[in-house]
């Protein structure tokens, strides 16, 4: 079930099967015919914006009919990259990628396999309540957080007051902002993640790791050399997804909670081209920072399939 | 691509000719058919006493104008001028709409809005002017031509709690008056009860820059002068350097930004330099636990204060003569004695009329009920006007600036090298 | 692979044999430990809302876990401030609606991608798979002015219509109707069956659970997206619940009481949801990866 999420956005090399041959070059419309509802939404909605964004990425205009566009060629891009805060944003959108690892496949592994003989009820419990914050509304969370994290009268500032240890700005200290941000990205997923993880642990096959423990291998090695191995299409499955939606998932708790401040701090490169074009109005930046958002990851999808396809270990 | 450009040259040509003329044309001299006029405003768009007041005046105004419907348009404030610009793109031409005063120029210039000047007949605009303040038809005016009418709007005033005072020492009955004053109460609460001292709401994600610009210019700063960036020198730097001053001494605190009205509210915070429009809902949450009371903002030593303006005007947006005279209609309703009575008493703004301050038929009867008023009407005379930025990159302009103040104030680095790179850096976006 | 979680969930591992059991019972101990930990963690701070909501004003600030005297004032100014009662009823037509399109578009684009080798068909996949990878946040003005030409402000289709189709319904889908047996549909091909009849009375029986994990899934995110409502709401009556929250977070600062509230009542449906169909919310989740 895993590793079929994990082949998901490459299309199929061949197939095993055969197709119907019966009219295939009269009846060449109706896969079109099929095709035309989500093929249409997709075009009308995101594509053609898509392809209007990459045009006005060489203008500069504000959006407003009576105003004009001034062709600039590519000095948005370079504008872009050349200004300090978009290499702010970049680095930061690496940060929050890389800063969710922990929270997303390393934690979430660890978790699933030290935890793989719970059985019963409590298992049942643990993993409905753990699972709960995946499907909390993302503004939702971010006001939970607002409202846990307030140095002043937030519930967690109290505590650490209580324990006698300094209040932290977690929102509002440029060294913890950030950080802040990840967490609560990663504590949506947390839960999603090991549960994700225990299932492919739970379906590997008993009778390798017996085997093996036949063999005299220690836990630690039974972990390194089978469980991860064959764990591997999930620990790639949740690293490409952290890396291609890391930093996206983090723009709601920005746009909500800090606004990309304190000092910049928490930024990133979607969170930039939302302000482009909604706080600043400068739609040549924001288009060219979305093309280049678009891009870098598409070239990263790529990439990754490919190391996908060729480090893919089947359990069969 | 060079095709397409051509094109939008002549089509941009093509809209500035007739928007020219449109220009030139007056409004019709009545609704004499019914007409739809819609009315974005951003009180509508959060559950307060200002949306239910704004609901009450609306539907007020369209039972004395019964050929006038008025649609109204809830828009957060930090969205509204995107909302009004990309309907505006959509096609959907807003009517009237109430905007802040950080976006005037662009409002005037690249909005489109109509100077009343050139809408309404001389006598008639004059007419309704009268007994306004002039400080106050000053806010809305670009070249000398009026195209906001001053609607909710406040200055800055020190918000205390007089049992942290108390606690540390301090006499309430003498609030700071001076900026060294607040720098040693704010540094005796800090001390002497753990709370914060002293914050302003100037850096939060919705506060714009009136806040900032109010302390800057009480120093004799300006933010610019013409098209030359000016924040970083002179007495604004100095203003900013005393702000940084006063957070490495602790009498300025670190808090969240965009809630310092919750660390007020919360009974965490020593002083709050604020909008007035915050009075009710802090008078609320202080009550049965700290006494809260208000003061003049403070000075630089013996100069005289330059509280500026927050809040907002009303623009008129039509582009049609029935619906510019509804929407005309529709601003007079709105600034004139009766709904600054309710914008005070309801909203908490300020009246841009002062002779009904103690006119009993409107405010004499509530000011005497809530003294607490008096600080802010007694600084309305003198009031400046917030300096908004000119330009197709002034939101950018604005925006490196505060980033500028917030570095500067709360960052590691030396504070007048931050602010003037910052100057430096937002200077080219600046028209030339 | 379908039904590794059933076997999670019943996991009688045998590993610890030949364990001494003192070590057993603390390893079981701290096993235990740690997730308890992790529960308290993803629950706490929802706990956490719904108890502040039940405080009243002057006791808003206070950290006791649960209110001294609950009040329900912070409801009641909720729903006399916003019509909440209407809200959550139009968020859930357009979840609905929205999660029903998912299924019917992608079963047909899978369908077609599955069935028929035609031409472009890898471009066609590769479009649809790269439209995950557009920044919402690149195509949000352009659709605004296109839904207002096309007279879809402040219209529940306005919410809707664009979120007709997404990558994932297709992709999940075509996953799943890939591993489909060919045999019986070229048996049905056989016997003179149609397309059309293929899809809906052999496909679709037989994809009943992953049809429901989509679902479930697009409901859930359909219910919880922010931003294009944001943008398109004009009048409170014609929103959803999300957006009913912001009104809460004024420019004079949060109130936090009915903040608390509110977003109670906005997460409370889909809450109820995971309460009855946890098994399946869950599965869902896990079986598309991440939306």
């Amino acid at each position: 079930m895993t590793d079929t999420t994990a082949g998901t956005l490459a299309f199929p090399r061949d197939r095993a099967r055969p197709r119907s041959t019966s009219g295939r070059w009269h009846k060449l419309s109706t896969p079109w015919i099929y095709l035309a509802p989500a093929l249409l939404t997709l075009i009308v909605w995101v594509y053609a914006p898509l392809l209007e964004a990459f045009q006005l990425s060489f203008y500069r205009w504000n959006m407003l009919p009576s105003s004009p566009k001034r062709f600039v060629g590519l000095d948005n891009y370079i504008d872009l990259l050349t200004l300090p805060e978009m290499h702010i944003a970049l680095g930061n959108t690496a940060i929050y990628i890389l800063g969710l690892f922990p929270m997303s496949v390393l934690l979430p592994l660890a978790i699933a396999i030290f935890t793989q003989n719970l059985a019963g009820r409590a298992r049942t419990v643990y993993r409905t309540l753990i699972f709960v914050p995946m499907i909390i509304a993302p503004v939702v969370a971010a006001i939970i957080w607002r409202w846990v994290l307030n140095e002043d009268h937030g519930l967690l500032n109290e505590a650490l007051s209580g324990l006698g240890l300094t209040r932290i700005g977690f929102l509002i200290d440029p060294d913890y902002a950030l950080g802040t941000l990840i967490w609560i990205t990663g504590w949506k997923l947390i839960g999603f993640s090991t549960l994700l993880f225990s299932a492919a642990n739970g379906s590997i096959n008993p009778s390798y790791v017996e085997a093996a423990r036949m063999d005299g291998a220690t836990p630690w090695q039974i972990t390194r050399d089978i469980r991860i191995p064959l764990l591997s299409p999930t620990i790639l499955l949740l690293s490409m997804m952290t890396i291609l939606f890391g930093a996206q998932w983090s723009f709601t708790y920005i746009n909500v909670l800090t606004g990309g401040g304190p000092l910049k701090s928490t930024t990133n490169i979607f969170y930039l081209l939302w302000d482009y074009g909604f706080g600043s109005h400068s739609v040549g930046w924001s288009s060219a920072a979305g093309m280049i958002a678009f891009a870098g990851f598409t070239i990263i999808a790529l990439a990754c399939l490919r190391l996908m396809k060729r480090h893919t270990v089947y359990d069969n | 691509m060079l095709k397409n450009f051509a094109g939008s040259i002549a089509l941009a040509g093509a809209i500035a000719t007739l928007s020219a003329t449109a220009l030139h044309a007056q409004m019709a001299a009545k609704v004499d058919k019914p007409v739809t006029i819609t009315f974005y405003n951003y009180n509508l768009a959060s559950a307060s006493a200002g949306a239910d007041a704004t609901r009450d005046l609306i539907r007020e105004f369209m039972a004395l104008n019964p050929n006038i419907t008025v649609k109204g348009v809830p828009v957060p404030s930090n969205e509204i001028l995107s909302r009004v610009q990309a309907d505006m793109a959509a096609g959907q031409q807003p009517d009237v709409a109430q905007l802040v005063f950080r976006d005037l120029i662009y409002i005037a210039n690249d909005l489109g809005a109509n100077a009343l000047e050139d809408m309404v007949p001389k006598q008639e605009l004059a007419a309704h002017f009268t007994g306004m303040i002039p400080q106050g038809l000053e806010l809305g005016k670009v070249d000398g031509k009026t195209y906001g009418l001053a609607y909710t709007f406040s200055t800055p005033i020190l918000y205390y709690n007089a049992d942290l005072f108390r606690q540390a020492g301090l006499d309430p009955d003498k609030p700071p008056r001076t900026w060294a004053e607040v720098k040693s109460a704010g540094e005796a609460i800090r001390q002497k009860t753990g709370k914060h001292g002293f914050f302003p709401g100037a850096y939060g994600p919705v506060d714009g820059t009136f806040v900032y610009q109010a302390i800057a210019m009480s120093n004799g700063g300006q933010v610019r002068n013409g098209n030359k960036l000016t924040f970083a020198d002179g007495e604004g730097m100095e203003a900013v350097s005393m702000l940084r001053e006063m957070v490495d001494s602790g009498a300025h605190a670190r808090i969240d930004v965009a809630s310092p009205g919750d660390t007020m509210a919360s009974g965490n915070l020593g002083m709050f330099l604020y909008t007035s429009a915050l009075q009710s809902s802090l008078l609320k949450s202080a009550e049965g636990k700290f006494e809260l009371r208000v003061a003049a903002m403070p000075a630089f030593g013996e100069k005289a204060t330059r509280p500026t303006n927050s809040g907002s005007a009303l623009f008129v947006l039509s582009q049609d003569p029935q619906k510019q005279r509804a929407s005309y209609e529709l601003l007079k309703f709105l600034t004139d004695r009766h709904a600054y009575t309710i914008i005070t008493t309801k909203i908490g703004y300020l009246p841009l009329r002062l002779d009904i301050v103690d006119d009993p038929n409107y405010l004499a009867g509530w000011v005497a009920e809530h003294p607490m008023i008096r600080p802010n009407l007694e600084q309305l005379n003198r009031l400046t006007a917030n300096v908004a930025f000119p330009g197709p990159n002034y939101r950018q302009v604005e925006k490196m600036m505060m980033d500028g103040v917030r570095e500067a104030i709360f960052g590691k680095g030396d504070a007048v090298k931050t602010l003037q790179t910052a100057q430096t850096d937002a200077q080219r976006l600046m028209p030339r | 692979m379908t039904t590794s979680l059933e076997m999670t969930l019943a996991a009688p591992a045998s590993s610890t044999r030949h364990a001494n059991p003192a070590s057993v019972k603390w390893g079981r101990l701290l096993v235990h430990a740690t997730m308890v930990l992790l529960c308290v963690i993803a629950v706490f701070p929802i706990y956490w809302m719904v108890a502040s909501s039940f405080k009243a004003e002057n006791e808003i600030f206070s950290l006791d876990l649960w209110p001294q005297s609950p009040s329900l004032d912070n409801y009641r100014f909720v729903l006399n401030q916003i019509p909440m009662l209407r809200m959550l009823a139009n968020t859930t037509i357009v979840a609905g609606v929205t999660a029903a399109l998912h299924v019917v578009t992608g079963l047909f684009a899978a369908y077609a991608l599955v069935r028929w080798r035609f031409p472009f068909a890898r471009v066609v996949y590769g479009l649809i798979a790269l439209s995950w990878l557009v920044p919402f946040q690149v195509t949000m003005i352009p659709n605004y002015v296109l839904a207002s030409k096309l007279g879809l402000l402040d219209t529940l289709a306005g919410l809707i219509i664009p979120h007709a189709a997404a990558a994932f319904a297709v992709l999940m889908l075509f996953q799943a109707m890939k591993s489909f047996p060919t045999e019986i549909i070229e048996a049905a091909r056989m016997d003179g069956a149609g397309h059309w009849r293929i899809l809906w009375d052999i496909i679709t029986p037989n994809l009943r659970a992953s049809l429901a994990s989509l679902a479930i899934l697009a409901f859930i995110s359909a219910w919880n997206e922010y931003f294009w409502p944001l943008l398109l709401s004009r009048s409170i009556e014609n929103s959803v619940v999300q957006i009913g929250l912001q009104m809460f977070m004024t420019q004079e600062g949060n109130l936090w009481g009915p903040l608390m509230a509110a977003s109670t009542l906005a997460s409370l449906p889909i809450l109820l949801v995971y309460g009855v169909l946890q098994r399946q919310v869950i599965e869902s989740f896990m079986k598309s990866g991440l939306r």
